[in-house]
């Protein structure tokens, strides 16, 4: 507090003295805007860059008496441990798989949507239809997948009694390889395609009125104003996107797939997330998975860095 | 000008698919709900739709004689309450400085909190360093772990560099020291990204659920998605519903119950949502705009 009370005799030649007073009135904020940033500083130290530190443990078999310093040394054992197990190559397999669907099919969804709000012209019915689908963003994988177990169960699931209906028998969907990857994708596309879109109607807005009347005058139908004015627009944010969500593609959540995955499925279902929760926290190997995690985050930051420099040749960089 | 008929096909069209779209996100919702409310006979034979048939209030009765839901939700609400209030205070600590042109370290310390976007410890060195400190098994577990989103913090740190500098001089003229200035000028300024923060911090803290799993091991301490979670996985209810007698079990379908537990964690949603949305929209774009 002692920087907040200004006395009116220290404030008045600071005000006729030029530059010096300048300068020490800025070194004199610097503190302050120092002892605010302090506590944040320990923080990141604390609680993202001394966790980096702990990926030293895949090149070590790690155990608690010893610690993430103490313990021996084993090289690339646990990776060629790793690479050698068909379980955890299905597993990255797995990953792979479900990340690249999720992003390929997810990606399209957002821009058709902010594309179509934007040709609403009632306010009304855009406003509650917003309202709507900006809804399940919020809602957890918890309630999401109580929310599709309950819908597609076999016996109670309403999907089900209309598929009874029709086809005389219930469809088992999540118990099926194709169909649940088919759900799974689906509920990831209902639970975040709304809120994607506010990003590109964002970009939608700062496209000038004036080209789509100039170009209706020229004689030009809803699709090619799509097509030449309104895609064009937003092209940056589209690859933005991209990039971000390359950032993405090795970190299929957690919470999706725990909460959607059965035994049944168990064989494509299980992905790094789930697998280092399994084996390292439930059962202890801990050097093992993080020699997981490790991979998972570089090819990662690989990922994101090359999508980066891809965007970069187009003059579309995110840095 | 007269719209042609390809024209009508295409409002037509759009209005039809966002009418489908909107209704994906309300009927499940809806559907819900009837469960919750309606008796194990209908349910069982598949008659509730998006109305409940006969019905009644058991399952809520049952969820809160037999299960700890009441526990769970007053948790979930602590969590909620103190991680919001600390993660707001400390993003603001972090973006304040870093928006500020004269800070220094200003680049080197905001590419540190951007790095950490692009690559973390992941989840296994996480645990060892909060089972380090001793704050397994204590909410501090989830909250200081999250204490700034870089996501989050970038979003304020371009809010507040696009703060008119004319007010900024203007106060400092007037002899208003720099807390103050924070205080009273800068904050109240900047109310509206800061709700959307704290809606994107109290959405995350409500909806946490891999973070209790790892570091919560007490049961009385679990919150509602961990609880919720465990109800809709176990093949019996009889474990949770062990206040009530086998031959009341006749009455209530196990998915009455796990519905009403769903409802219960929606409903908190349900109530804050329509305030926050004109917010959370503007946060996002000024994230987006200018990001």
């Amino acid at each position: 507090m002692a920087y907040t009370e200004k006395k009116p005799e220290e404030a008045a030649p600071r005000l006729n003295s030029g530059k010096g007073s300048f300068r020490s009135g800025l070194s004199r904020r610097n503190r302050v805007w120092m002892c605010m940033f302090a506590p944040v500083l320990v923080y990141f130290i604390v609680f993202k860059y001394a966790p980096m530190a702990g990926y030293l443990i895949a090149f070590k078999q790690y155990n608690f008496t010893d610690g993430v310093f103490g313990s021996p040394w084993t090289g690339w054992d646990n990776y060629r441990m790793l690479f050698s197990d068909p379980t955890s190559l299905q597993t990255i397999r797995n990953t792979l798989v479900i990340s690249l669907l999720s992003v390929f099919v997810g990606f399209p969804f957002p821009i058709l949507l902010a594309i179509m709000f934007n040709e609403i012209r009632r306010v009304w019915f855009k406003k509650s239809v917003q309202t709507l689908l900006y809804l399940p963003h919020f809602l957890s994988w918890v309630i999401v997948g109580g929310l599709v177990v309950t819908i597609f169960s076999q016996e109670t699931g309403i999907i089900n009694q209309w598929v009874e209906r029709l086809t005389g028998e219930p469809f088992p969907f999540l118990y099926r390889e194709g169909s649940w990857l088919a759900v799974f994708l689906g509920s990831g596309v209902w639970k975040n395609a709304g809120f994607g879109a506010i990003i590109y109607l964002a970009a939608l807005s700062s496209i000038d009125p004036s080209l789509y009347e100039s170009s209706a005058i020229d004689g030009a139908g809803k699709w090619r104003q799509i097509w030449h004015i309104t895609l064009p627009g937003i092209r940056s944010t589209i690859v933005l996107m991209l990039i971000l969500s390359m950032g993405n593609v090795m970190e299929v959540g957690f919470d999706q797939v725990y909460v959607l995955q059965n035994a049944t499925v168990s064989r494509i279902a299980d992905v790094i997330s789930t697998y280092v929760y399994r084996l390292g926290l439930q059962g202890m190997q801990f050097s093992l998975t993080t020699a997981m995690g490790l991979f998972e985050s570089l090819v990662g930051l690989i990922l994101v860095v090359t999508a980066n420099r891809i965007a970069r040749r187009f003059g579309q960089q995110l840095w | 000008m007269k719209a042609t008929l390809g024209e009508k096909w295409f409002y037509g069209l759009n209005y039809v698919i966002l009418t489908l779209a909107a209704l994906s996100c309300l009927l499940p919702i809806l559907n819900i709900f009837a469960l919750s409310f309606s008796d194990s006979n209908s349910i069982l034979n598949g008659s509730v739709n998006i109305w409940p048939k006969g019905f009644n209030l058991e399952a809520y009765e049952t969820l809160i004689s037999g299960t700890p839901i009441v526990r769970a939700f007053m948790n979930s609400l602590l969590i909620t309450v103190a991680g919001v209030a600390f993660s707001l205070l400390f993003t603001i600590l972090a973006a304040y400085p870093l928006s500020r042109r004269g800070f220094t370290g200003r680049r080197v310390l905001t590419l540190m909190i951007v790095f950490t976007m692009l690559f973390n410890g992941g989840l296994i060195p996480n645990y060892l360093v909060v089972n380090g400190l001793g704050l397994v098994n204590t909410y501090w577990a989830l909250w200081l772990p999250a204490l700034v989103s870089a996501f989050n913090m970038m979003i304020m740190k371009n809010y507040f560099e696009n703060l008119p500098d004319e007010i900024e001089e203007a106060a400092r003229m007037d002899g208003c020291g720099e807390i103050r200035l924070i205080l009273r000028i800068v904050l109240p300024l900047s109310l509206p990204m800061l709700a959307t923060i704290a809606l994107f911090y109290a959405v995350y803290f409500w909806n946490a659920f891999l973070q209790v799993m790892i570091y919560i091991q007490d049961t009385r301490l679990l919150n509602m998605t961990v609880l919720v979670q465990n109800m809709i996985r176990s093949q019996s209810m009889m474990q949770f519903i062990n206040n009530v007698q086998p031959e009341d079990m006749q009455a209530i379908a196990p998915e009455s119950v796990k519905s009403a537990g769903i409802v219960v964690m929606i409903i908190p949603l349900m109530l804050v949502y329509p305030f926050l949305q004109k917010y959370f929209v503007k946060g996002v774009m000024i994230g987006a705009v200018k990001g």
